[in-house]
C-alpha cells in the first residue's frame, strides 16, 4: 500500500510540471496587459517600462517560466500585482472557507443523496422512486444562486433563524462558523445530492439484480443485509469516483453561491483575479486546485484499494 | 386426486419421506396471459435426487426460483393447488418466515460459480453469515462449522481458504463454496440449478459425485436441475420431464430410460449420444419451441410433434399411468400402437 502511495506520488510530479506550464503559457496568450492594469489611469510610460522591467515581462517567456517555476519550487507563488500581498498568503486566507463549505456540501450530499439513492432503486417504480426523481431533477435544475436566495428570503428576513450573509472564521467562533455555514452547504450540497442520488440509484439497481444478491438472498439473510452488506457494498465503487469528481469541483470554488452568501472564498479570488488580469494569483489558483484533484484522485484510487479485494490481491 | 397423482406419490417413496410435493404449480409474469410453468407437480424424498430435464427455456429455474421464494412477484403471478415442504406450505407463508427456511431448511446453488459469489467478502465470510443468521451459535462455532465444511467439499487448506476472495478462485473452487455454503446448515432440501453447465467436464463429474456422496451422508433430498440427459442417467433416482413450462413425463429414472412414452422424451434421448440412435422411432425432434404466445390451445409440443392431429392441438391431455410410478401427458399413450411396423 506504501508504495503504491508512493509510486503515485513520484508520478503526480511530472503531471503537475505539465499543469505549470500549461497555466503559464496561457496566461501569455490571453488578450490584455497586466502592466497597464497595474499603471493605473494616467499610463506614464516611464512608470510601465519600470515595471515591465521589475517583474521580468521583457524576458523571453521560456525563461520567466523557468523563473518563476524555480520560485514555485521554493514555494514562492509570487505577489499579487493588485492587493500586493504574497500570493502564499492569499492561498492560505482563501482556501479554508471553500475547503470547509466543500467539505459541508459534500456531507449534506452524501447523508441525503444516498439514502435517497438506495431507497429509489430498492422501490423502483414506486411512490418512492417517483417522489425521489422529481425531487432530484428539481435538484438539479434550480440555479444555485437562486436557492440561496431563496432561502435566505425564508430563514433569514421572513423567519431570522440564520444570518443572512457573513463568513465567521472558524477559529475565532466555530459555532457561528457553522450556523453561517449552514445555508451555502445546503444549496450547493442539494445539487450535489440530486448527482449522487441518481448515480447511487443506476449502480444500486445494476447491483440488485446480480447473481451475488440472489445467493445473499438464498442464505435468507434479512431485507437490509442483503441491500446495505451485499448490494451497497458493490455499488460504491461508482459511489466513490463521483464524490471525488464533485468534490473536486467544489474545490474550485462555488463562485455564485460564495457571491452570494458573502463567502471569502476561492471562487471569488479566482474570478477577481482573472478580471484584474493578477497572473500570479490566478496561476497560484490554479496550480493549487490541480494539486488537490491529484491527491484527491490518490485519495479515490486508495479508497478503492480499501474496498475492493480483486485490486488490492490481483490473482 | 387423479390417477396421476397416486402414480406420482408411489413413484417417489412413502409419504412420511416427503420433504416436498407440489402439486398444480403455476407461474405467469406480468399481465401475459401465459402461464410459462403450467400445471407441474412432483415430490421428493428424503436421500432422493429428483431431476428436472428439459431445453432452455423450458421453466426450470423459474420453477425452482418459486419454490425458494426468490422469484419476485409481482411481477410474476405464482398459483398452486398445494405444496408441502417438512410439513408446511412454504408458497404462502409471510417474507420472513420464508426466509427463516431459505439458507436453513432449503438451500440452493446455481448455474453461474463465476458470479454467484459476492466479489467484496471472503469466502468465510460469506459461509459464516449463513450460519450465524439461522443457528445460535457464537462467531467461533460458526467459523469452525465453515472450516469442516470446505473440508467437506474437498477443499485444500480449509484453514486458509477461508479469507481467500471470490477473485482467487477458480470456478470449480466457487462451486465448491457454493457448495459449501448451502450444505453448512443441514439442510433437508438442496436445489441444484444446473450446477456443472458452466464448468470444465473433468470438473463437472467431480462437483455431482461431490452433491451424490454428500446427499449419502446427511440424507438431503436434492432437486437436480439439468439438461444433460448423461447426469441424469448417472446421478437421480426419479425425473421429470419439462417441455414448454409443462411436465410431459415424469418416473423412476429406469423406467423413463428404458421406455420413454411422450415424443418428446423419445426425442430427447435420441438427442443422448451415449444412448445411439433408437431405430424404427424418432430421430430428432425438428423444429423449435414456439414462443410463448404462441403455445397451441392444446399439448404444448403439437406443433412439433410427427404424431399430433386435431385432438392434440386443441385439447390439453391429461397425465396417464404408463407403468409403475411412470406417468406421461400424451393424448396417443400408449405410444406403440400409433408406430409403424
Ligand atoms: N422476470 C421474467 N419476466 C418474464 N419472463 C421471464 C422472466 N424470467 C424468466 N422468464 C421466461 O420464463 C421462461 C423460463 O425461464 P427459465 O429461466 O425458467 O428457463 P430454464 O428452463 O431455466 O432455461 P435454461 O436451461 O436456459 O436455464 C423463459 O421463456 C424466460 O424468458
Ligand atoms: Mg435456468
Amino acid at each position: 500500500m506504501l508504495s503504491f502511495v508512493l509510486r503515485r506520488l513520484a508520478v503526480m510530479a511530472p503531471t503537475l510540471v505539465l499543469v505549470s506550464m500549461l497555466v503559464f503559457s496561457l496566461q501569455k496568450l490571453l488578450p490584455g496587459d497586466p502592466v497597464l492594469a497595474m499603471a493605473g489611469e494616467d499610463r506614464d510610460p516611464a512608470v510601465i517600462a519600470q515595471l515591465r522591467e521589475r517583474y521580468g515581462f521583457n524576458d523571453p517567456v521560456p525563461v520567466q517560466y523557468l523563473h518563476w517555476a524555480r520560485q514555485v519550487a521554493h514555494g514562492d507563488l509570487g505577489m499579487s500585482l493588485r492587493t500586493h500581498q504574497t500570493v502564499a498568503a492569499l492561498l492560505a486566507e482563501k482556501l479554508p472557507p471553500t475547503i470547509e463549505l466543500a467539505i459541508l456540501s459534500l456531507l449534506v450530499a452524501l447523508v441525503v443523496g444516498i439514502p435517497a439513492g438506495i431507497a429509489s432503486a430498492v422501490r423502483k417504480g414506486t411512490m418512492t422512486d417517483h417522489v425521489a426523481n422529481v425531487v432530484a431533477l428539481s435538484g438539479l435544475s434550480i440555479p444555485h444562486f437562486w436557492l440561496g436566495i431563496l432561502l435566505i428570503l425564508l430563514f433569514s428576513v421572513t423567519l431570522r433563524w440564520l444570518p443572512a450573509v457573513g463568513y465567521v472564521p472558524f477559529a475565532g467562533d466555530p459555532a457561528g462558523n457553522l450556523i453561517a455555514m449552514i445555508m451555502p452547504a445546503v444549496v450547493v450540497g442539494g445539487g450535489l445530492a440530486a448527482v449522487l442520488m441518481r448515480h447511487t440509484r443506476s449502480a444500486m439497481l445494476g447491483v440488485l439484480n446480480s447473481d451475488y444478491v440472489r445467493t445473499a438472498r438464498a442464505k435468507g439473510l434479512l431485507f437490509r443485509a442483503v441491500i446495505l452488506r451485499h448490494a451497497f457494498r458493490n455499488a460504491l465503487f461508482p459511489i466513490v469516483t463521483m464524490s471525488t469528481l464533485l468534490f473536486g469541483e467544489l474545490l474550485g470554488g462555488a463562485v455564485l453561491t460564495e457571491q452570494v452568501f458573502t463567502i471569502p472564498g476561492f471562487g471569488k479570488l479566482m474570478v477577481d483575479a482573472v478580471f484584474n488580469r493578477d497572473y500570479a494569483v490566478v496561476q497560484g489558483v490554479v496550480l493549487c486546485v490541480a494539486a488537490a484533484f491529484l491527491l484527491l484522485n490518490l485519495a479515490a484510487d486508495v479508497v478503492y484499494m480499501l474496498i475492493n479485494p480483486r485490486l488490492r490481491r490481483p490473482r | 386426486m387423479t390417477a396421476a397423482d397416486v402414480t406420482l406419490s408411489q413413484a417417489c417413496g412413502q409419504a412420511e419421506d416427503t420433504v416436498l410435493a407440489v402439486e398444480g404449480l403455476s407461474i405467469g409474469f406480468g399481465s401475459s396471459p401465459v402461464d410459462l410453468v403450467d400445471d407441474v407437480s412432483f415430490r421428493v424424498g428424503r436421500g432422493r435426487t429428483l431431476a428436472i430435464v428439459g431445453e432452455s427455456g423450458c421453466g426450470k429455474s423459474i420453477t425452482s426460483l418459486a419454490l425458494m421464494g426468490l422469484l419476485p412477484s409481482p411481477p410474476a403471478r405464482i398459483a398452486h393447488r398445494s405444496a408441502r415442504f417438512l410439513g408446511r406450505d412454504p408458497l404462502t407463508l409471510g417474507q420472513r418466515a420464508f426466509a427463516d427456511l431459505r439458507g436453513d431448511r432449503m438451500a440452493m446453488i446455481f448455474q453461474e460459480p463465476m458470479t454467484s459469489l459476492n466479489p467484496v467478502f471472503t469466502v468465510g465470510q460469506q459461509i459464516i453469515e449463513g450460519v450465524l443468521r439461522h443457528k445460535d451459535v457464537g462467531w467461533n462455532e460458526a467459523r469452525a462449522r465453515a472450516v469442516a465444511m470446505l473440508a467437506r467439499v474437498r477443499i485444500a487448506g480449509a484453514e486458509r481458504r477461508l479469507g481467500a476472495y471470490p477473485h482467487e478462485l477458480s470456478g470449480g473452487m466457487r462451486q465448491r463454496v457454493m457448495i459449501a455454503m448451502a450444505l453448512v446448515n443441514q439442510p433437508d432440501l438442496l436445489i441444484a440449478d444446473e450446477p456443472t453447465t458452466a464448468l470444465d467436464v473433468t470438473i463437472q463429474a467431480q462437483i455431482l459425485s461431490l452433491i451424490e456422496e454428500l446427499q449419502a451422508t446427511t440424507g438431503t433430498a436434492v432437486l437436480l436441475i439439468t439438461h444433460d440427459l448423461g447426469v441424469v442417467a448417472e446421478t437421480a433416482h426419479d425425473v421429470i420431464v419439462m417441455y414448454a413450462g409443462r411436465v410431459v413425463e415424469s418416473g423412476p429414472v429406469e423406467a423413463l430410460f428404458s421406455d420413454p412414452q411422450h415424443p418428446y422424451t423419445i426425442g430427447l434421448m435420441g438427442a443422448m449420444p451415449s444412448m445411439g440412435r433408437r431405430e424404427g422411432r424418432l430421430l430428432s425432434i425438428p423444429g423449435a419451441v414456439p414462443p410463448p404466445s404462441r403455445f397451441p390451445a392444446g399439448c404444448r409440443f403439437a406443433t412439433r410433434c410427427p404424431f399430433a392431429d386435431d385432438r392434440c392441438h386443441a385439447q390439453k391431455p391429461p397425465m396417464v399411468e404408463a407403468g409403475p410410478g411412470h406417468a406421461v401427458r400424451c393424448w396417443k399413450a400408449p405410444l406403440e400402437e400409433y408406430l409403424p411396423s
